[in-house]
């Protein structure tokens, strides 16, 4: 088990040093950050010093191994705009994100995984058919789309509720729907889909031909079977909230991370964009870990095939 | 003499496998150690269970799989390196045919094109004249026209095999490795197959390979039989002798296993212990667990492939052509 | 030896020329793809308007108007007219971008099998990044760094889903390999070039194009969310997710300017998906 996670941690940290690469790489191979900040007019004094102060003049190598340390120390740059360190712009924002995804994630859970699991105890009937569709719509329906519709029919033409900004609760309620429909739908299929396979499987069929009630069936043997799939996609899930955050926070003017990131790419504002970056990197890490773990507590093979090897 | 068309030199084969994710490596010895050498025309039976080796040898004697140890001459000349130029030129000389006829065939293709496919890889022959071939190679195997319109999965088993053997029989090859080409057949249809290729060893003066479990095949198909066991060959000679008068244990095994019509089963000799594992070998003779005239030397000394006269060679101990099973075994 | 007998050749014949019978939701994709290309195609043609046309005499006119069947924005350009404009747009980004991203995903995949060892591993690993990392914050990423440009959207969107054909065509090319046909063949000589290219890539050919059938509509997505923010297309050039974005502005007062860009890519992204599922149910149900 623990030579299961060592392995799985080492491939975590390469892969967020994957995605630091591929920042710098990105940031070096694009035109001269220099001239894009300081704009046509600049003076070569102003370049050559603005050079200097951003290490643009060393070799590449030795650019590469600075970023890595600065990023390390967890010096991660200034917003070019206002000059204030880009983790402070970020750290402040993520809040506000949080407020949002939190409560989407709980609502795609909420919904869409008894949804999925209703729909495949009833496979085929009418039932069936619905939650299908509604996941069917809920994918196709782009999130900036579904936000737009919303606020068209519950802001301007009911006037239930207001359209952006976030100064009350109230104006949570439209983002969070927004966000928490298109993941719900993804769940209800996906869980629907690991319900039916494990359903399918002989050892339900026996369980119910020796007398156990139906309801025990499902919770004791199918249930805790298509948990484990299920629990790989909400992994991605979660690693994902900061993306799903970007359109929606865009369309309801919600000041999180994801509109902060729009905003620098917008003005290519490098080192928040940077910072953005390796913070959804850290984020997917994190969530693919904890699946992992999880993994190994829900999955009695892996429990049996670690304890086995290990002499 | 002339020189054998092909000369395999103490070829040996290993890989190295893993028990389970945190064992060690075991080296599995597919091939541990084989000479044999085979002359224009002429055909060598490769007779053992599945983990003696046989398969392996025939693809490393065609110059499939490098050899880890030896080495094999064709026509005089070592095998160039797998997946250069030289090495896929030489293809057209010697071709394989698989066990599996279905799996060899490409199934979105019709037969007559891929029989082709060999004359247009190799470039040989006017363009326009190779389907005229394509007609005669198939007629050849006993195929129609008809036949190569149709693609894999329409044709029986045997058809398929036949066509497999037109594809490989179209670069007119000198030497041909046969793989089991009749162990997935129907019974009724392997006769014909057999038939076949004995047909067209004759007329084309084809060098074969023949490796299979098979022993009446094995025997009506070749002229000399070499017994495997474990990687190793354990008994070689001229095919009729050697089943009539076996010199190896495991030989006597093997024959009296199978039945011959109109004479009731005798002397059946019944191997004790687990087929073998390449992977575990025992010490000394590889075959001494199971052996039934087994002495306590077996278990130490390895016995190495010796002359017994009359183009005969073992490798056992006690090995003598024709001679009975003592009955008692020394523990 | 009995003949695999054979339907007598008149039945054939005829039950070939018959049209299959598709299901009522496929066939209505069908439909609304095939009346997408042709718009795409024929653009110019159908358009009423340019569709960079002012009327400023009519600005913000609602569905209807006998001019402007659907409308005008605040500038007074053509709804329907920039509608069709923008359809070729994304249209053509998205198939772009698909044959971008098979080709590459297909070629890395065979190399990954035909190679093995470290190209195998460093293909696999850069297959799991691409798949773990969320591509809207990548494809962002890059925009802010390269700036804009049209090939660049293109490109960027060439990486989107390379991986999964890359598996794909990967594992397919590995068990072929291993035993039977292309195994066969090399064994006959033939170079690796012509077992992939004529062995291989046409056996694996419809699994290849359903995943381009189920990756698509996830393009015409991703690009028109990026269009949406102002970061994909430019103006003057139009996209569907550009007439949202810039319809936003007008939600109150002219909501047909975003409705019609909207309830397109809803549709269409929807039959692509329809087709994707039947053709995979046609041709391979083992893909899940």
């Amino acid at each position: 088990m623990l030579r299961h996670l060592l392995f799985r941690g080492l491939r975590a940290l390469l892969t967020v040093a994957l995605v630091v690469t591929f920042a710098f790489v990105v940031l070096r191979l694009s035109a001269d950050p220099a001239l894009i900040i300081l704009g046509p007019e600049a003076s070569p004094e102003m370049i050559a010093a603005f050079r200097k102060s951003w290490g643009l003049d060393e070799p590449i190598w030795v650019q590469y191994v600075d970023y890595f340390r600065a990023i390390l120390r967890g010096e991660l740059g200034r917003s070019m705009r206002d000059g204030r360190p880009a983790i402070e712009l970020v750290a402040e924002r993520i809040p506000a994100t949080l407020a949002l995804t939190l409560p989407a994630l709980a609502l795609k859970l909420g919904v869409g995984v008894p949804a999925g699991i209703w729909a495949s105890l009833h496979r085929g009937t009418v039932i069936d058919r619905a939650v299908m569709a509604m996941a069917v719509a809920g994918f196709t329906v782009p999130s900036f789309v579904l936000g737009l519709v919303l606020v068209l029919i519950f802001s301007v033409r009911l006037g239930w509720l207001p359209s952006g900004g976030q100064d009350t609760w109230v104006h949570a309620v439209l983002p969070i729907v927004t966000m928490g429909v298109g993941g719900a739908a993804a769940l209800a299929r996906f869980t629907r889909s690991a319900m039916l396979e494990v359903l399918g499987q002989p050892y339900i069929r026996t369980a119910s031909a020796k007398g156990v009630p139906w309801a025990r069936v499902i919770r004791d043997h199918a249930l805790p079977n298509a948990a484990i799939p299920t629990v790989t996609i909400v992994g991605f899930m979660v690693g994902t909230l900061i993306a799903g955050a970007v359109v929606v926070e865009s369309v309801f003017s919600w000041p999180g991370v994801g509109r902060l990131l729009v905003v620098a790419v917008a003005n290519r504002d490098l080192a928040v964009v940077q910072c953005i970056l390796l913070l959804v990197a850290a984020t997917m890490v994190c969530s693919n870990l904890l699946v992992d773990f999880l993994y190994g507590f829900l999955d009695p093979r892996l429990r049996q095939g670690a304890r086995a090897g290990a002499h | 003499m002339s020189e054998p068309l092909l000369r395999v030199d103490d070829v040996a084969r290993h890989y190295t496998m893993r028990r389970g994710l945190f064992g060690r490596p075991t080296e599995v010895r597919a091939v541990d150690g084989v000479s044999f050498s085979i002359g224009r025309g002429e055909t060598l039976g490769i007779v053992g269970e599945s983990g003696s080796g046989k398969s392996t040898t025939g693809r490393v004697v065609l110059g499939l799989e490098d050899p880890d140890r030896g080495s094999v001459a064709f026509d005089g000349a070592a095998l160039p390196p797998i997946g250069t130029p030289a090495w896929r030129g030489l293809r057209a000389r010697m071709q394989m045919i698989f066990q599996d006829p279905l799996g060899a065939l490409d199934r979105r293709l019709p037969i007559a094109t891929q029989v082709r496919e060999p004359l247009d890889i190799h470039g040989l022959g006017e363009p326009t004249a190779r389907d005229a071939r394509v007609v005669d190679l198939l007629d050849r195997v006993g195929l129609s026209a008809d036949h190569g319109r149709r693609f894999p999965h329409e044709l029986s088993g045997g058809q398929r095999q036949r066509a497999v053997l037109a594809r490989a029989l179209a670069t007119a090859p000198d030497f041909l490795v046969c793989d089991e080409p009749i162990s997935a057949l129907d019974v009724s249809i392997q006769a014909q197959v057999v038939n076949l290729l004995t047909d067209l060893q004759a007329e084309l003066g084809l060098a074969m390979l023949f490796v299979s479990h098979d022993l009446r095949v094995v025997r009506q198909v070749s002229r000399r039989v070499a017994v495997m066991y474990l990687g190793r060959i354990v008994e070689e000679g001229d095919a009729d002798d050697l089943f009539a008068a076996p010199a190896h244990p495991y030989t006597r095994a093997l024959v009296s296993a199978a039945p011959t019509p109109g004479r009731r089963m005798v002397d059946r000799v019944v191997l004790q212990g687990d087929p073998p594992d390449p992977a575990d070998r025992p010490s000394g003779c590889s075959f001494h667990p199971r052996c039934p005239v087994a002495a306590s030397r077996c278990r130490i000394e390895d016995p190495a492939l010796v002359e017994l006269g009359g183009g005969r060679r073992a490798a056992c101990l006690f090995a003598a052509p024709g001679a009975d099973a003592p009955s008692r075994k020394v523990a | 030896m009995a003949d695999v007998s054979l339907a007598p050749p008149r039945r054939a014949l005829l039950a070939r020329l018959r049209p299959p019978r598709l299901p009522i939701a496929v066939a209505l994709a069908l439909a609304w793809v095939v009346a997408m290309v042709l718009i795409a195609i024929f653009a110019d043609r159908i358009a009423p308007h340019g569709y960079t046309t002012l009327d400023l005499k009519n600005r913000l006119a609602g569905p209807g108007n006998p001019v402007h069947w659907l409308g005008t924005d605040e500038l007074g350009r053509d709804v329907l007219s920039r509608l069709v404009a923008s359809i070729r747009v994304s249209l053509a980004i998205a198939f772009g971008a698909t044959v971008i991203s098979a080709v590459v995903g297909t070629t890395l995949g065979f190399l990954a099998a035909h190679f093995r060892g470290a190209v195998e591993q460093a293909v696999l690993m850069l297959a799991d990044f691409q798949a773990s990392m969320p591509f809207l914050i990548m494809a962002l990423s890059v925009l802010a760094f390269f700036g804009n440009s049209l090939p660049l959207l293109i490109g960027l969107m060439g990486l989107y889903g390379w991986e999964r054909y890359a598996r794909i065509a990967r594992g397919l090319a590995v068990s072929a390999g291993a035993q039977g046909y292309a195994a066969a063949v090399r064994q006959l000589g033939a170079t690796p070039a012509r077992v992939y290219g004529r062995h291989i890539l046409p056996n694996i050919a419809s699994t290849l194009i359903v995943s381009a059938t189920l990756v698509f509509p996830e393009v015409i997505l991703m690009e028109s969310g990026l269009s949406f923010l102002g970061l994909g297309v430019q103006p003057p050039m139009t996209s569907l997710g550009n007439m949202v974005g810039w319809g936003r502005e007008y939600l109150t007062r002219a909501p047909w300017i975003l409705l019609a860009p909207s309830i397109t890519i809803v549709l269409t992204t929807l039959a692509v998906s329809i087709l994707g599922d039947g053709l995979r149910d046609r041709l391979d149900p083992t893909l899940r």
